[in-house]
């Protein structure tokens, strides 16, 4: 097993600030990996910083070629692609055309029959697709959020809180929906979560960020077992 | 009757070159969130552009669109060289910058072409002689009117289908749209801009000429007042509607149109006519937004400017 992404001393921040003091993490190809950490404690910040939306230093590899110095719009291109916090949809476009957006890095000529693939995947999102987006469910933006990034062919999804704002069956079915695509299409996913034990159920790879630094790693079972970690994300 | 007719076909084509650069002022709008306040500046350039190759013996439509592709390299020269540069420095640093390239853009033009001031002959694109009409339904449409209203008509489709159908319009819709994550798909967001500055430059070349060529005459201040009803038209229809800037702009000068011939012996003929036709066009501008803030077709995005 080879890690599709290395990311040693990683330090990002805003203006002045810095939010995320030097990390290590590695995201081995065909697995879940999630990072668990409390409100604030730098985990959106990571993910931006991994697909380069904010300026950042360390190390970053992915597909054994570093992209520290690549321009997001590039890195979409070599295969990583990133389901913000709060969906970022494209509210006054189709959902159609968020689709089609979603595969703007493409060349190839099989954008049509992957449309055709991922409503079959997500036949709500078939239903309506020729709606604003603006006009989904919270559930239904967060499947078509998912079903963009998609779009792009990527080898690593990166996934910010999708259960966010979502009800409990519906977070539950999404989970599903993550560990299907990752089973099922070899799809590698870094998650990012708050709700530790539905993530923790799907996770290869678990690690704790805090303040900006990674203080535990491990497997799910390690990580779980833990005494701190229970009480901090588990409530028990 | 007849007259009615005559009077909105006259609205509908002037109306339809404010729809014209309202059409350029909404694709910046859409892409930065500012009005680009050289827009009519930048046309009246590129007019003057027009004007020096065509008196040089260039063929008209030749020089117009020699003119069309210079605006188009000029464009982004302005977006790359002058908007980006200061975008980084604070969100509100390029509508200052818009308004310097107002200024400078006039004065560079005088300078350029002295005679500019007093105002250059310029020819007319179509057949402009008091014979050349067609009867429509008893009204005599003029041949030039049309001919504007129809150029305007075919640019706009063409725009349309560039903004629904084409993998750069779908971009720019994404980064009008949410410029964050329009990045986050791969667009690349600066080209986009790029562009979009490029575009209204040659829609403001178009524009331009089509302008002078009504007024068979191009001068330093030709540009100020359509700059000013464009702005009004993109405003009416909602600043980042491409729809609502053409609906926008042909509604302003029927209106215009209109009460400029209010007939003299009807009720309140001091108030409406000829003198005050844009004053009466900006009361119901402001009627409108009084009820509708974001204009009759824009998203409620739009803020108050
Ligand atoms: N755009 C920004 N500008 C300045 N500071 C920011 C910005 N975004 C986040 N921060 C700060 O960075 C720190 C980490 O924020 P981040 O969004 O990465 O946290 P998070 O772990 O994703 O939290 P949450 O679970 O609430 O989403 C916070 O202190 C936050 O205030
Ligand atoms: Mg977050």
């Amino acid at each position: 097993m080879s890690a599709l992404l290395t990311v040693r001393g990683l330090s990002a921040g805003y203006g002045p600030i810095e939010v995320l003091h030097g990390v290590d993490l590695d995201v081995q190809e065909g697995q879940v990996a999630v990072i668990l950490g409390a409100n604030g404690a730098g985990k959106t910040t990571m993910l931006r910083a991994i697909s380069g939306m904010i300026p950042r230093t360390g190390v970053v590899d992915f597909n054994g070629q570093s992209i520290i110095k690549t321009a997001p719009e590039r890195i979409v291109s070599l295969g990583v692609a990133q389901v913000p916090q709060g969906r970022g949809t494209f509210t006054d476009l189709t959902v159609d055309d968020n689709m089609r957006a979603g595969a703007y890095v493409r060349h190839d000529h099989e954008v049509v029959s992957d449309l055709a693939l991922w409503y079959e995947t997500f036949p709500r999102l078939k239903d309506r697709r020729s709606q604003k987006a603006g006009t989904l469910s919270g559930g239904e933006q967060q499947m078509l959020a998912i079903a963009r990034a998609l779009m792009s062919r990527p080898k690593l999804l990166l996934c910010d809180e999708p259960s966010l704002g979502l009800a409990p069956l519906i977070t539950k079915a999404l989970f599903q929906t993550i560990q299907r695509l990752n089973e099922q299409h070899g799809l590698t996913v870094l998650l990012v979560e708050q709700n530790a034990n539905l993530a923790l159920d799907i996770a290869h790879h678990v690690c704790l960020l805090e303040t900006g630094l990674i203080i535990a790693a491990g497997s799910p079972a390690a990580i779980a077992s833990d005494d701190a970690v229970r009480r901090a994300y588990l409530g028990a | 009757m007849k007259e009615l007719l005559q009077y909105i076909l006259d609205g509908l084509s002037i109306g339809s070159i404010y729809a014209l650069i309202a059409l350029g002022l909404v694709v910046i709008y859409r892409g930065t969130g500012h009005i680009n306040f050289a827009q009519g500046e930048m046309a009246l350039f590129s007019t003057l552009v027009t004007w020096w190759l065509h008196d040089k013996g260039v063929p008209l439509l030749l020089a117009i669109a020699i003119s069309a592709a210079l605006a188009f390299v000029g464009g982004a020269l302005i977006d790359v060289g002058l908007m980006r540069p200061a975008g980084r420095r604070s969100a509100f640093a390029p509508v200052v910058v818009a308004i310097g390239l107002f200024q400078g853009l006039n004065s560079l033009s005088g300078l350029l072409f002295p005679k500019s001031g007093q105002g250059l002959p310029f020819p007319s694109l179509f057949p402009n002689k008091p014979k050349d009409f067609v009867s429509i339904f008893g009204a005599a449409w003029r041949i030039e009117r049309i001919g504007v209203l129809a150029v305007v008509l075919v640019t706009t489709a063409l725009l349309f289908v560039l903004f629904q159908k084409t993998k750069i319009g779908l971009a720019m819709r994404t980064v009008a749209n949410d410029a964050t994550s329009a990045k986050l798909v791969g667009v690349p967001t600066n080209r986009i801009l790029m562009f979009s500055w490029a575009l209204a430059a040659v829609i403001g070349a178009i524009g331009g000429a089509l302008k002078a060529g009504i007024d068979t005459n191009v001068s330093i201040g030709s540009m100020f007042s359509v700059f000013l009803l464009s702005a009004a038209a993109a405003t009416l229809g909602g600043l980042d509607s491409p729809g609502g800037a053409v609906i926008g702009g042909l509604s302003l000068g029927v209106i215009e149109s209109l009460v400029g011939n209010y007939p003299h012996d009807w009720p309140a003929s001091d108030w409406i006519g000829i003198k005050t036709k844009t004053v009466v066009a900006f009361l119901i501008i402001l009627i409108v937004l009084l009820v509708r803030p974001s204009g009759l077709f824009g998203s409620s995005r739009v803020e108050r400017v």
